[in-house]
């Protein structure tokens, strides 16, 4: 069991910078359920403190398709109620190995600080000389620090340091999803990045098993490049032909079968495939949401990626930016900074032609085509298993084959009921 | 330890080693002095698996004074044999022949083999002449390799010494009761001709998958196969071994048994050395951030490391062609020791034992991240990786010598 999470829960007081790490095992999963639902009663436990928990799936960081998840969940300003935000790409994965299973940051730190969590390690250093820097900045800083471009860096910019409601955390350079403002709340706190990093290994209860298990899933887990499958399929327009004269490559997060992630070039040619040229060619678009509104709004397609550029490096929750800008489109490059620096955080995040929004722990938006009773389940299981909602919705996949790997992974039995049950 | 350590064909012999009996429990030297290579990070390995504690890590200087009459083997792993030699001269020379005629057991693998080999017999070889055994592996004009041409020679006299196959190949053992093919990885060592017959212990019998072949297969097949591989060879009171394989290497433990076997039976109606448990009860309770230190930088140090891995480059010191993979080798020896220095802390004398790894460690991770900024920007790294490959074997040395003394104090715990 305690093989799946490698390690302790952390406890940092930010007032005094000082790190605890107390149990977390088989009674905190057996009472509580894992991922989330075990995020949640942390959040409880200190809530007194105004933490913010960011943990991992039990599935996260595994063999198990799309098992990239993490979660930031914290009592987000927008609502005033605890929101979960997600930890894509790596760094979801890299939480899990850092050797902590979960992470509750309390309280205010009363300077600028960051966070370096590596193979059970935490170490509180000094924020004073990024404080003021943007996320790129801020991301090369803590990576040449540490000596290591793999590290992952969970940073805000100059709207999560003025706590601004638009604000939201970035994962390395790019855009998080973070619709929740989680970002303002580290600027309240002075937490200005989290960097992670870990060697460790997990374990199955059953490894055997959880392999022929996860192999089998993994054979059968529709794949795809691209946005449109997320994007079109739900409802916004065809993002990718957008897109496709500036695109250079397709990524996808942690074991997912799905290259969402979109990396398009434009202060290179997209059809330059050595790195040793412009030191920043262009921009990893992570998310439908805010693609689909500057193409609704008429933007063209390197305008927009500049844009949400400038967005993600100011940390800006892009999506609800993306909103803001999509009425004014920009024919050129020259007035993005002026344009992003106006942005006034008036609108809620949403989908293009869509206004059913949520206010619940899951985010401020619900995506067309789905009903929302299916989409908070998405999210419920994806949140406690560690497997991107996103891909869940998109694929069709199966979530019995997940349930199975969970019990032989770490010999817990769920299902969507149970799941669910976790959150009434 | 590896992840072979849990394989069971090592309990007969820590039963053996650890019973008391009629085989005594022999103190080990290991030198990790001018240079040995990482791999003799193997033998402390192989020692913990067969629950031999009483291992010390010792230089150069040791071998020469105070020499080795305080201990029972002395073993030596891969490297620069020049260097070696060089480093040990001929005061070190006699030392070890001393040591062996004294009933002392040597066991060379790799460097270790050619050093002592009378065949191998220029300077600075000459005057270490234990077994009676050439090379074969030596040519005027090796024909070119084609692979890993880093690994495939280096000059000896006038021609060259060339490695036809690096990788695994497999062993038959030619001793005592028949024995299945044994496979063991082979990175550079001699394959031995001119052995007197009854003291080849193993020949190469065979080629794996798991192998570059530096020569044509079917060749590299042809030169290899039912040539000496192992010998022993008995001087006055004691025992000289030579591999050229790494019987020691911690993925084999049909090897690892070999090369048990070969121990425990030199150790075998030997006066058995007493050591009485004892504790050393020094901590005066600041062991804890001291050990949070050396956490701390260990892993810093395998973060970057881990980087370092990926990164086109290689040095040369001596005549050893250097990996950054071998910088990570040393780190992880540490880092999955650490849990058992913490179990033990109360043992450990913070100021003299802990800080100097706690300094180290961190000067480590200083100079692998300065490193790689130099790589990063195209610059020269030799003098960098010089250094921190120097601190990381006397880091590591100091860090076994550490956790083994806490072994031995302890190992009648879990009885």
């Amino acid at each position: 069991m305690d093989a799946i999470y490698c390690g302790d829960t952390l406890i940092v007081d930010l007032p005094s910078g000082k790190t605890e790490e107390v149990g977390f095992g088989q009674e905190m999963l057996e009472e509580n359920g894992p991922g989330l639902a075990a995020g949640l009663a942390l959040y409880r436990e200190h809530e007194d403190d105004d933490p913010l928990v960011i943990g991992s799936g039990l599935l996260t960081g595994t063999t198990a398709p799309s098992s990239s998840l993490g979660f930031v969940l914290g009592k987000s300003p927008l609502t005033g109620e605890p929101a979960v935000s997600p930890l894509s790409l790596f760094s979801g994965a890299e939480m899990k190995l850092s050797g902590f299973s979960m992470m509750v940051i309390k309280g205010d730190s009363p300077g600028p600080v960051y966070l370096w969590l590596h193979d059970g390690v935490a170490d509180v250093l000094d924020a004073a000389g990024l404080w003021g820097r943007d996320t790129w900045v801020t991301t090369d800083a803590v990576r040449a620090e540490m000596g290591e471009h793999l590290v992952q860096v969970v940073s805000i910019g100059p709207a999560g340091e003025s706590a601004s409601k638009l604000a939201s955390y970035s994962i390395n350079y790019w855009g998080s999803g973070d619709t929740a403002a989680l970002g303002a709340r580290m600027g309240e706190k002075k937490l200005k990045a989290i960097a992670l990093r870990g060697l460790g290994m997990l374990d199955a209860e059953e490894p055997p098993g959880f392999y022929d298990k996860g192999k089998e899933l993994l054979a059968k887990a529709p794949a795809w490049n691209g946005l449109n499958k997320v994007g079109n399929g739900l409802g916004a327009g065809d993002i990718d032909a957008w897109l496709k004269p500036i695109v250079h490559r397709y990524r996808s997060c942690f074991a997912c079968p799905a290259a969402c992630n979109t990396f398009v070039k434009y202060n290179e040619s997209p059809s330059v495939m050595e790195s040793t040229g412009v030191e920043e060619p262009g921009m990893l678009v992570t998310g439908a949401a805010s693609a689909a509104w500057l193409l609704s709004g008429g933007w063209k397609a390197e305008q927009a990626c500049r844009a949400m550029e400038a967005m993600a490096r100011a940390g800006i929750d892009l999506i609800r930016g993306a909103r803001e800008l999509a009425g004014s489109p920009l024919d050129d490059s020259g007035g993005i900074d002026n344009a992003v620096g106006g942005l006034s955080g008036e609108e809620e995040a949403g989908w293009p032609g869509v206004e059913r929004f949520s206010e619940g722990l899951f985010g401020p938006w619900v995506p067309p085509l789905v009903a929302e009773d299916e989409w908070l389940l998405a999210n419920q299981i994806g949140y406690v298993l560690g497997i991107c909602p996103i891909y869940l919705l998109a694929s069709g996949i199966e979530t019995g084959g997940l349930f199975g790997l969970c019990s032989t992974a770490a010999g817990i039995e769920l299902d969507s009921s149970t799941v669910a049950g976790m959150f009434s | 330890m590896g992840r072979a350590a849990g394989d069971p064909v090592f309990d007969r012999y820590r039963e053996v080693f650890l019973s008391g009996g009629p085989i005594s429990y022999p103190r080990i030297a290991v030198y990790t002095g001018s240079g040995a290579s990482h791999s003799w990070i193997w033998f402390a390995d192989l020692f913990e698996r067969l629950g031999l504690f009483d291992v010390r890590f010792i230089e150069e200087s040791s071998v020469r004074h105070p020499g080795l009459s305080g201990f029972d083997a002395l073993v030596i792993g891969g490297g620069d044999t020049y260097e070696i030699a060089s480093s040990l001269g001929e005061e070190g020379a006699r030392a070890i022949e001393g040591f062996v005629r004294d009933g002392g057991f040597y066991f060379g693998s790799c460097a270790g083999a050619y050093l002592v080999l009378s065949g191998v017999d220029l300077e600075p070889f000459t005057p270490f002449d234990l077994i009676d055994g050439g090379m074969l592996n030596t040519m005027a004009a090796p024909p070119e390799p084609r692979c890993l041409e880093h690994k495939y020679r280096s000059s000896y006299g006038d021609g060259w010494v060339f490695h036809p196959v690096y990788g695994e190949v497999t062993l038959a053992p030619q001793y005592r009761k028949a024995r299945q093919g044994v496979n063991v990885p082979l990175f550079g060592g001699p394959v031995i001709g001119e052995a007197l017959p009854d003291e080849v212990l193993a020949v190469y019998s065979g080629l794996t998958d798991r192998a570059a072949y530096l020569w044509p297969r079917r060749e590299a097949e042809r030169f290899l196969v039912g040539r000496a591989a192992v010998l022993r060879s008995g001087l006055d009171e004691g025992t000289a071994v030579v591999s050229g394989p790494h019987l020691e290497h911690p993925l084999y433990p049909a090897a690892n048994a070999l090369a048990a076997e070969i121990l425990a039976e030199h150790c075998a109606g030997r006066p058995g050395r007493v050591i009485e448990p004892s504790r050393s009860s020094m901590s005066n309770g600041e062991t804890a951030p001291l050990l949070q230190e050396i956490k701390r930088q260990v892993s810093n140090g395998r973060i970057v490391g881990f980087g370092l891995e990926k990164m086109p480059v290689a040095w040369q010191m001596g005549r050893k062609v250097w990996e950054p993979e071998k910088i990570r080798m040393f780190l992880e020896c540490a880092w999955g020791r650490l849990p058992f220095l913490w179990e033990r802390a109360e043992l450990i004398d913070p100021s003299g034992e802990l800080e100097p790894l706690a300094s180290g460690y961190a000067n480590v991770t200083r100079i692998s991240k300065s490193l790689k900024m130099r790589i990063e920007s195209g610059q020269d790294s030799q003098a960098e990786a010089s250094e921190l490959l120097l601190s990381l074997k006397e880091l590591t040395a100091r860090f076994l010598s550490l956790y083994f003394r806490l072994r031995l104090e302890t190992r009648f715990d879990d009885d």
